[in-house]
């Protein structure tokens, strides 16, 4: 709060105490398991992995998807829900959340997202996402099934989860976990140009000592696995637990990825050396840079988590449509990606936005089909789920939407929603108050103006 | 006989006049009215510098001449002087005599702890609280020369570089106070005044820290200035009015106003140290409202602004602390560094040429160098990397300053009558390697570098008479520099170097290993010089002492190695063109075409005529002629096919931040009406550029939202490259800032923000209520005063631009924009409003207008909301994206905004959210971002349609306006195409070309030095 004197220019302003807690739980009420077999009947399906079948009939049965097509077998006990005109989609999935960590990010006893200290493999979203959080149903109105919940700060911040956007406790609504081990890669340009020496070498200091940490944490891990993997030999004592490092025994032995959140071109070439070096898988999160380095990507396999077009250019020489046409210069170069949002406390009231962000690259470069893809599929892909999720397809997950239109038009209404069969409340917090100042107006025949 | 009797006569007259100026100076130059403590001194002071090239001034030199110095004042100078009999006599036979340099602007002799406004200010604060002015950035009435106290060390450091005089400037707060001219002797200080209150000197300083106070933003430094000028104004009146007539209350007494009311009406120079170009423009406006005298501290942006100095006749002295060169040796890293900064990297070292060939008058000053011994090296750098000639450099660091102070006839050349400040060189002033050897100052010298008495390089006949042997015949070689002599001996074909060679006065010592050329140690000399021969004794290996001498008879060989050729000839650079200036400049302005047609699009006119599809738009000299199918073009329009294209009006941000300079709120107090958001004004910020990619015409300008009542806003139109005054709207109705709850409560602020009032919600309303009141009290004075038939005597009241700004809002002719969001305060404020009789322009955010929309539709307030923010904090846990419909649906004019430079860029599709949430018709969502903002801005006469009449802001659309989809491909204003993306992609081109060559530039550069 130092430099505070300025910046309150706009109207949000964080760091608050406030001694209240808001986690008043939500009004909807979680959907009941799949009881009998439904089927979508008339609707255009887009399969996103394949073509897009019209006056198509989608079965679902036991949270399963059965069967898609024109002339399918409907069993007996079978709900036919007429979806003529419409059109049925793969739910969306958000990369890139706080979702379930904050409610009011300004409150600070509301905020769950970062734990103290630089390095924290061992923390888990999932355990502390609220399920009643108010921000879920007016996410999952807009057709977001699924957010990757994702704890932030220090160097190493803890493993995601992905989450389903609705159910009773964190228990039921976590679909993976843990997905990826997140990690803050520090900043590694250090611009002479206005700095005296002092500062620049205060600065480079302060930098290495950042990447050593890293070094560190990870060759630390290594010897708790080596000496671990050797207590079944004769004569090793037993190890006593470390939880940080027992939490990062899936990345050494390469289970789960690493998230290197970056976005700089100097940051993102660390990151991939640094990748190579210590054996890991990772994906870049952030990316601003990754078109730069997307050669650099490919080679190595690495996928990129855009966190959103909505971006400003970073410099001020750079193109006014950069943030925008990021993805589409991915697609071209064949880097593997997918369109988050920005994320963090603030964003996560925002997550409603996430397939306009998409819409943005292919009004800028990206093909429509891809934008498509790059909230469905490609984050399936890349969080490791793409078997159940990201596509409509016979076996996956009946996780889906149906909507009067394409879900990355904002005009777009997302008319039904379901999570593994599971009919979901589009209701929300935003409906109700709606719906009662609605009345409020009705009554004073101040309405229809 | 009769010339001869003429001759003589004017003979003796001369003589006459030699006579008496000798004799006025001899008369009272020494007197002082200290006693003399001990025996007084009395060396005379003549001098006669013989034989120097005199430099009397750039393009005035005297190959061969002489200047007579006479009890501080030059007495004569010309090449066939005659040397008055009681001179003391210089040789400077090869060196070059210059008058002394100016320091145009120096902290020299400034106590550190008035370097520091606040603790200087903590310090006078209970001392002086009462009669100095309220706010501690102000004091004008702090002379900088009470207080000047060199060291002899930064004195000597001055000299060093050739500086005989300075300006010595206060260097904290806004209004600094006043400088003074001095000259930089090792004298008393009583000795030293040259001019006393030279200028009054400003600067835009701010207050910083954790819990800053007033005023902590660059408009609130300019309120600052106005509100000072003022009040000084009025200190004035009301003290001869109180003079006149003592049966009144008395006015307060005040130093600082009393000071600043002096120096206005004595019409003294306002000083004012900018930052950059846009400072500059900011000062000059200032000096245009209140008619100041005005001289710039400059920047080194001046070339920016060359035409309105020019136009202005502005005196600027310049620093020549030119930019580092940039770090773009990776090419990674290369991309932090902006085309902006490139830019100025090159021609930063220009711009004291580009000002001399404007026919600005400027003078040079190392301010702002982090070591005062850069200061050579930095205007060898505007000479030759620059193009500056020598001669403008002399000039701006002689004649110019000694002119701009008023010191022409005491200081700036070397004339009679002159003050003896004169800067003694060998080699050219300025070039790499000459040296300053003496610096006078009123007739007194300072041996900057002792000059060797002799020159002894060479090649000397050695011939030791050592008694053992015959006269050993040898061969000395003596080489180094003139003072650090190094050398060697030479027998035949052996050498030996020598050791220990010390060169005092004029005697001459060294040693040498003889063992190496064939004797049996170490041999020891020393030599008394006498021209060119060596005479002395030595001692031997043995013990034994011995007569040597030398002669020269050569010269060594480093002297023959010729000085390395000058480097080449380097390109002149010119001033970058266009604006503004880096990355996106527009090269030159858009035109306005006579006639333009714009054909078969999908039009959303936001007007009565609603969405024409396939039709025309016609404009003539950027007004809007007609809207329709099958239009004419007449001859010579520009004609644009838009078929299967959407156009709209130019949109419309009822909040934006965009373009402003250090601090978007004034936080330093809960009320600052006084400030002035378009004072903060930058029309170089790239956001306008990507905001106009995005369709946007015309943006709100806002103050922040941390007071109660905040500063005034601006209306602006994005034209690009344009100055900051032509961006303005100019027959919007203006308006004010106002904002409610958490943000002017201070909720978010930080633990250490809880005294400010108001704390709480109950707080916000009082202190809104108290304001208003206030302005209704001074209205009444100020009426009271108007009517009275004889105002003679009578203590006026003071003008207070915080309440002139509320008695405007009282009288409906400037509009509130309440930044709000629950509806407690949103009613609240409508009430306060209608209390007052006024109407509320627009609630900002107002995120919870749709509780309380019944209340805005019956007060007339516009509401211009979020399309779907919340949650943040947490006032707006009740937030919804359907506010906007169930406001409009309610009867209420609704716009969206963006309060955001990235959300500015997309305000077609914030519309879109209107649809979905809510139902709310195509064309009526388009309208919350074109007609309904104009309206509420109250603009709607020129823009917010496309109706006949109206001003030609339009933009062309690839597709639907609402579609996430589209994309914006033309931007037009008031008929110009500021956007377009053919234009945007040649602007790319230019960009990445521009910066592979400037990094070339400066990669070629940096070889060339390291060789």
């Amino acid at each position: 709060m130092k430099k505070y004197s300025v910046q309150i220019a706009f109207t949000i302003v964080c760091l608050a105490w406030l001694g209240v807690t808001v986690a008043i739980p939500s009004d909807q009420t979680p959907a009941a398991k799949q009881a009998h077999p439904i089927a979508l009947v008339g609707g255009t399906v887009h399969t996103v992995s394949g073509n897009d079948i019209q006056d198509a009939t989608l079965l679902f049965d036991k949270g399963r998807i059965a069967a898609i097509g024109k002339h399918i077998v409907l069993p007996e006990n079978v709900e036919l829900i007429d979806v003529k005109g419409k059109h049925i989609y793969p739910g969306l999935i958000s990369a890139n959340t706080s979702l379930g960590l904050v409610e009011v990010a300004a409150v600070r006893s509301t905020r769950d997202y970062a734990e103290v200290g630089d390095i924290n493999p061992n923390v888990r979203a999932e355990a502390s996402f609220n399920p009643d959080s108010e921000l879920l149903p007016v996410t999952r109105a807009n057709g977001i099934a699924l957010a990757l919940s994702v704890p932030q700060g220090g160097i190493i911040s803890g493993t995601s989860a992905l989450m389903m956007l609705d159910g009773w406790t964190w228990e039921d609504m976590t679909f993976k976990t843990p997905v990826a081990l997140h990690l803050n890669w520090p900043g590694m340009f250090i611009r002479r140009t206005d700095l005296s020496e002092k500062e620049v070498k205060k600065r480079v200091k302060n930098r290495d000592e950042k990447l050593a940490q890293i070094r560190n944490t990870f060759a630390r891990a290594r010897a708790y696995q080596q000496a671990k993997n050797a207590e079944s030999q004769e004569g090793v004592p037993y190890h006593d637990t470390d939880l940080r490092w027992e939490a990062m025994l899936p990345v050494l032995s390469r289970e789960i990825p690493v998230f290197v959140h970056a976005n700089g071109i100097h940051e993102i070439q660390a990151a991939v050396d640094w990748a190579l070096t210590e054996n890991v898988l990772i994906a870049i999160v952030g990316g601003y840079d990754a078109w730069r380095v997307s050669a650099l990507l490919k080679a190595h396999n690495i996928p990129v988590v855009v966190t959103g077009t909505h971006r400003t250019p970073r410099r001020r020489w750079e193109n006014y449509d950069g943030p925008f046409a990021l993805p589409g210069k991915l697609h071209e170069a064949g880097v593997l990606f997918c369109i988050a949002t920005g994320g963090g406390g603030f964003g996560s009231a925002h997550e409603r936005n996430l397939p306009y962000h998409s819409a943005m690259a292919a009004a800028y470069g990206l093909p429509e089909k891809e934008a498509l893809k790059a909230v469905t599929l490609y984050p399936a892909q890349i969080l490791g789920v793409a078997d159940r999720l990201g596509s409509l397809e016979k076996g996956k997950d009946a996780t889906l939407i149906v909507t009067d239109g394409d879900p990355l038009e904002i005009m777009t209404h997302v008319e039904m929603s379901f999570i593994q069969g599971r009919k979901i409340d589009l209701s929300s917090r935003h409906t109700q108050l709606y719906e009662k100042y609605k009345t409020k107006y009705e009554r004073m025949g101040l309405s229809g103006n | 006989m009769l010339k001869m009797l003429k001759m003589l006569k004017m003979l003796s007259m001369r003589f006459c006049e030699l006579f008496l100026f000798v004799s006025a100076s001899a008369l009272f130059a020494q007197t002082q009215t200290r006693p003399v403590e001990g025996l007084r001194q009395n060396t005379p002071r003549v001098h006669a510098l013989l034989n120097a090239r005199i430099v009397q001034s750039a393009g005035r030199v005297i190959e061969k001449g002489t200047v007579v110095l006479r009890d501080g004042v030059i007495q004569a100078v010309g090449a066939n002087i005659s040397v008055p009999p009681d001179a003391r006599e210089w040789d400077y036979n090869g060196l070059t005599v210059y008058p002394g340099l100016i320091d145009a602007s120096s902290s020299i002799g400034v106590p550190k702890k008035t370097k520091d406004a606040q603790s200087e200010a903590s310090k006078s604060k209970e001392t002086q609280a009462q009669s100095t002015y309220w706010n501690e950035l102000v004091r004008p009435e702090n002379e900088v020369w009470t207080v000047f106290s060199p060291t002899k060390e930064a004195l000597k450091n001055h000299r060093k570089l050739g500086f005989t005089a300075a300006l010595v400037t206060p260097v904290a707060g806004i209004f600094r106070g006043a400088g003074s001219a001095v000259s930089l002797g090792d004298t008393e200080n009583s000795q030293r005044l040259l001019k006393r209150d030279l200028a009054q000197h400003l600067a835009f300083a701010r207050q910083s820290g954790s819990t800053p106070s007033y005023p902590t933003s660059f408009m609130g430094a300019i309120a600052v200035i106005r509100q000072t000028f003022l009040d000084a104004d009025w200190y004035g009146k009301a003290h001869s009015a109180f003079r006149q007539n003592q049966a009144q209350s008395r006015p307060e007494e005040n130093i600082s106003l009393a000071k600043l009311n002096e120096a206005r009406q004595r019409n003294s120079v306002f000083l004012f140290a900018v930052k950059n170009d846009q400072d500059a423009l900011a000062a000059l406006n200032l000096a245009d409202e209140f008619g100041l005298q005005l001289w710039l501290q400059g920047s080194g942006y001046e070339y920016r602004i060359l035409d309105k100095l020019k136009q202005a006749r502005i005196p600027v002295i310049l620093p020549v602390n030119f930019p580092k060169t940039p770090d773009v040796h990776t090419p990674e890293g290369a991309l932090s560094t902006s085309l902006t900064e490139l830019s100025h990297w090159e021609v930063a070292p220009a711009n004291p040429r580009f000002l001399a060939e404007a026919g600005v008058q400027f003078a040079l000053s190392p301010t702002g160098l982090k070591k005062l011994d850069e200061f050579p090296g930095a205007v060898r750098k505007a000479m030759k990397t620059g193009g500056l000639s020598r001669g403008g450099a002399l000039k701006a660091l002689t004649e110019t300053p000694a002119q701009m102070f008023g010191l022409g006839k005491q200081l700036g050349s070397i004339d009679v009558g002159k003050l003896a400040h004169l800067v003694v060189t060998k080699g050219e002033l300025f070039a790499a390697d000459t040296k300053i050897l003496d610096v006078w100052i009123d007739g007194r010298r300072y041996e900057i570098e002792k000059k060797p008495a002799v020159d002894l390089r060479g090649k000397w006949r050695l011939s030791l008479n050592l008694q053992k042997q015959d006269a050993t015949k040898l061969e000395l070689e003596l080489s180094g520099s003139e003072k650090k002599l190094s050398g060697k001996v030479i027998r035949d074909t052996l050498e030996v170097k020598l050791q220990k060679v010390q060169l005092n006065l004029r005697r001459l010592r060294f040693m040498f290993d003889g063992k190496k050329i064939g004797m049996p140690g170490v041999v020891r000399l020393s030599a008394r010089v006498q021209n060119k021969e060596l005479s002395g004794q030595g001692q031997y290996p043995d013990g034994a002492w011995f007569s040597w001498n030398a002669v020269w008879f050569a010269a060594d060989s480093s002297k023959l190695k010729k000085a390395k050729a000058d480097s080449p000839k380097k390109e002149v650079v010119s001033i970058p063109v266009g604006s503004p200036p880096g990355a996106f400049a527009n090269i030159k302005q858009p035109e306005q075409p006579a006639a333009v047609l714009v054909t078969g699009a999908t039009i959303w006119t936001s007007g009565p005529q609603g969405i024409l599809e396939n039709s025309d738009l016609l404009i003539k000299r950027g007004k809007i002629v007609e809207i329709g199918s099958g239009l004419k073009a007449p001859s010579g329009a520009v004609v644009i096919d838009a078929n299967g294209k959407h156009v709209t009006p130019g949109l419309i941000d009822a909040h934006s931040h965009s373009g402003l300079s250090r601090g978007v709120n004034e936080v330093g107090q809960a009320v600052t009406a006084e400030v002035r958001i378009g004072d903060a004004r930058n029309s170089h910020d790239i956001a306008f550029y990507r905001e106009l990619a995005g369709g946007l015409t015309v943006a709100n300008s806002l103050h922040g939202s941390a007071n109660p009542i905040g500063g005034q806003n601006q209306v602006i139109k994005l034209r690009w490259g344009a100055g900051a005054e032509d961006l303005i709207i100019k027959d919007a109705i203006p308006g004010i800032k106002f904002a409610l709850g958490e943000n002017v409560k201070q909720s978010n602020w930080g633990d250490k923000f809880t005294s400010r009032y108001p704390q709480t919600r109950m707080g916000v309303e009082q202190i809104i209520r108290d304001r208003f009141k206030a302005t209704q009290d001074y209205e009444r004075t100020w009426r009271n005063y108007r009517s009275l038939k004889r105002k003679n005597g009578v203590i006026p009241p003071r003008i207070d631009l915080e309440l002139e700004t509320l008695l405007e809002v009282l009288h409906g002719k400037r509009l509130v924009h309440s930044h709000s969001y629950r509806q407690d305060e949103i009613l609240m404020l409508c009430r306060i409003a209608e209390d007052f009789g006024f109407t509320i322009g627009t609630f900002q955010h107002v995120l919870e207008g749709y509780k309380v929309a019944e209340v805005l539709r019956k007060h007339g307030a516009g509401a211009s909301t979020f399309s779907d923010w919340w949650a943040y904090k947490f006032e707006v846990i009740d937030a919804i994206p359907y506010n906007g419909a169930l406001m409009h649906d309610a009867g209420v004019l609704v716009s969206f905004n963006s309060d955001s430079n990235e959300l500015a860029r997309r305000m077609n599709l914030e519309a879109a959210k209107a649809v979905k949430y809510g139902g709310v018709g195509e064309a009526e969502a388009l309208k919350f971002v074109t007609m309904n903002p104009a309206k509420q801005l109250r603009i709607d006469h020129r823009v917010g349609s496309l109706e006949a009449g109206k001003d030609a802001d339009f933009v062309i659309w690839s597709g639907s306006p609402l579609s996430t989809y589209s994309k914006c491909e033309q931007t037009w204003i008031d008929g110009k195409k500021y956007f377009s993306l053919p234009a945007d992609r040649e602007l790319r081109e230019r960009i990445e070309a521009e910066r592979a060559r400037l990094i070339q530039k400066v990669l070629a550069q940096d070889n060339e030095t390291k060789k």
